[in-house]
């Protein structure tokens, strides 16, 4: 019988924010269509490190395991990339796993990903569409706007974007590309545009779209193609104009 | 109900000053100063009448202040503050727009540097009174070269680059195409700007006149 494959996995592994971070490394039985989640599960399934000694599972976010929800994003390899699809197969090995460190640790690769909720909130990101009575139809939505709408529309809120985002950091409250293309996507759509003002001007406070660099990371790290590059832009144009512009023409 | 009452947060208006005027008036005036100075290109009287009739100007301090020193010293100054808020990471992601990124921030230093001394050099020293010898002279000094070259070619690229910032940042160039064609500009303006500058020092350097010819012959 041929000998099985083996999968090496280092992780790093850290109880919680103010613990030692450790790494651990794990020896897996290879199989095909393998990817990172599966290598945690299987870790979970037999927590034990490579030298033998007995450990605990890693603790990580995931869900949908189709890179549609958003939870498993972490560093694989020294990259920001969605977990569930990263194939074992096209990863070099060892394969080293830790969590993404812009944002707060909750334990091993858990992180916590508050902040893009609230930034989120704080640009309002949504069409309101309740009122105390009936609101009726909103405008129609032409097709031409449908179309732009939709690749923003896919965002996940993974936060790929802002790990690999040189702006966001601990001197920096950079709100990040998504949030700025959710603007772009809510002011889009003609019922959320009655809000529009109200969006950027959220944009054009702390940390907001000002602290872009243009170093376009955020295009190439996103895990859904969503075109960041040209939302920030679009908001861009929008925002100065609001900003320097609305004293002298309204 | 008007929320455009708020008003943007001061590092947003601070941020768009830095941008405006890295175009408007310091890119600007980085163009007018080749322009003047390829005078030296045609003859070293033709370079003395440029620059006399540049040192000469009406209310010339304050136009010097007003429309140069304090943009740039402003550029410069929120340039290092904006640095200091970054944290490259293009060894981890060595993307081309990520390279630019810090590239855009050595050479802005590296530009300020550069300008900080040549003032000195070839303002101050000379009281305002520059002429081609002056220049020639401290072009002999191979350090004063190296840092003449080394100047140019940092100011040119972070023109370059910053033409293609402005554009995206500005919204002008939104779409994909559009910010890959104000690449092209931006990679245009800094290699234009290269070859000219060099072109220039080594005029000073070799007293080296090649537009001679447009001159009338004696």
């Amino acid at each position: 019988m041929a000998e099985t494959k083996q999968v090496i996995v280092k992780v790093k592994r850290q109880a919680g924010p103010k613990e030692a971070a450790r790494w651990e490394e794990f020896s897996l039985k290879w199989r095909p269509s393998m990817n990172v989640i599966i290598c945690l599960r299987d870790i979970a399934e037999n927590p034990v490190t490579r030298d033998g000694k007995k450990t605990t599972p890693v603790t990580y976010d995931s869900n949908c395991l189709e890179e549609i929800c958003g939870s498993c994003a972490m560093l694989i390899n020294g990259k920001a990339r969605m977990a569930c699809s990263a194939l074992v197969d096209q990863l070099e090995q060892p394969i080293r796993i830790e969590p993404m460190s812009k944002f707060p640790l909750v334990r091993d690769l858990a992180v916590d990903r508050q902040f893009m909720f609230e930034s989120l909130k704080r640009v309002k990101a949504w069409i309101p569409i309740d009122g105390t009575y009936n609101l009726g139809e909103g405008p129609r939505v032409s097709p031409e706007v449908q179309e732009k709408g939709y690749p923003l529309s896919n965002c996940i809120t993974c936060g790929n974007c802002l790990e690999v985002c040189p702006q966001v950091n601990e001197h920096n409250q950079f709100v990040g590309a998504a949030i700025i293309s959710q603007v772009r996507l809510f002011n889009m759509h003609p019922t959320g545009a009655m809000n529009k003002s109200e969006r950027i001007a959220a944009i054009i406070g702390p940390g907001g779209i000002q602290e872009c660099a243009n170093a376009q990371n955020c295009v190439h790290a996103c895990p859904k193609g969503i075109p960041l590059t040209e939302s920030i832009a679009e908001v861009n144009r929008d925002a100065w104009k609001q900003a320097l512009l609305s004293w002298l023409v309204g | 109900m008007s929320s455009t009452a708020t008003r943007p947060d001061t590092s947003y208006l601070l941020r768009k000053l830095h941008s405006f005027t890295g175009i408007l008036p310091v890119g600007a005036f980085l163009a007018e100063h080749f322009w003047s100075n390829s005078a030296a290109l045609v003859s070293a009287e033709k370079y003395n009448t440029v620059s006399q009739e540049l040192q000469t100007i009406p209310f010339r301090l304050i136009v010097e202040w007003a429309a140069i020193f304090l943009p740039m010293l402003f550029h410069g100054g929120y340039g290092i503050y904006i640095w200091l808020r970054g944290k490259s990471n293009v060894s981890a992601y060595p993307w081309v727009g990520n390279w630019l990124y810090v590239t855009q921030r050595y050479t802005g230093l590296i530009a300020f540097a550069y300008i900080g001394w040549h003032l000195y050099t070839e303002r101050w020293l000379t009281h305002g009174r520059s002429t081609y010898a002056n220049v020639a002279a401290d072009m002999r000094n191979p350090w004063y070269l190296t840092f003449f070259v080394v100047g140019v070619l940092a100011s040119s690229f972070h023109l370059g680059a910053g033409i293609w910032n402005f554009l995206c940042k500005w919204g002008l160039a939104a779409t994909v195409k559009a910010q890959q064609a104000a690449g092209r500009l931006g990679a245009l303006v800094g290699v234009a700007f290269s070859v000219v500058g060099i072109l220039i020092i080594i005029s000073f350097r070799y007293d080296w006149h090649p537009f001679s010819v447009y001159l009338p012959s004696k």
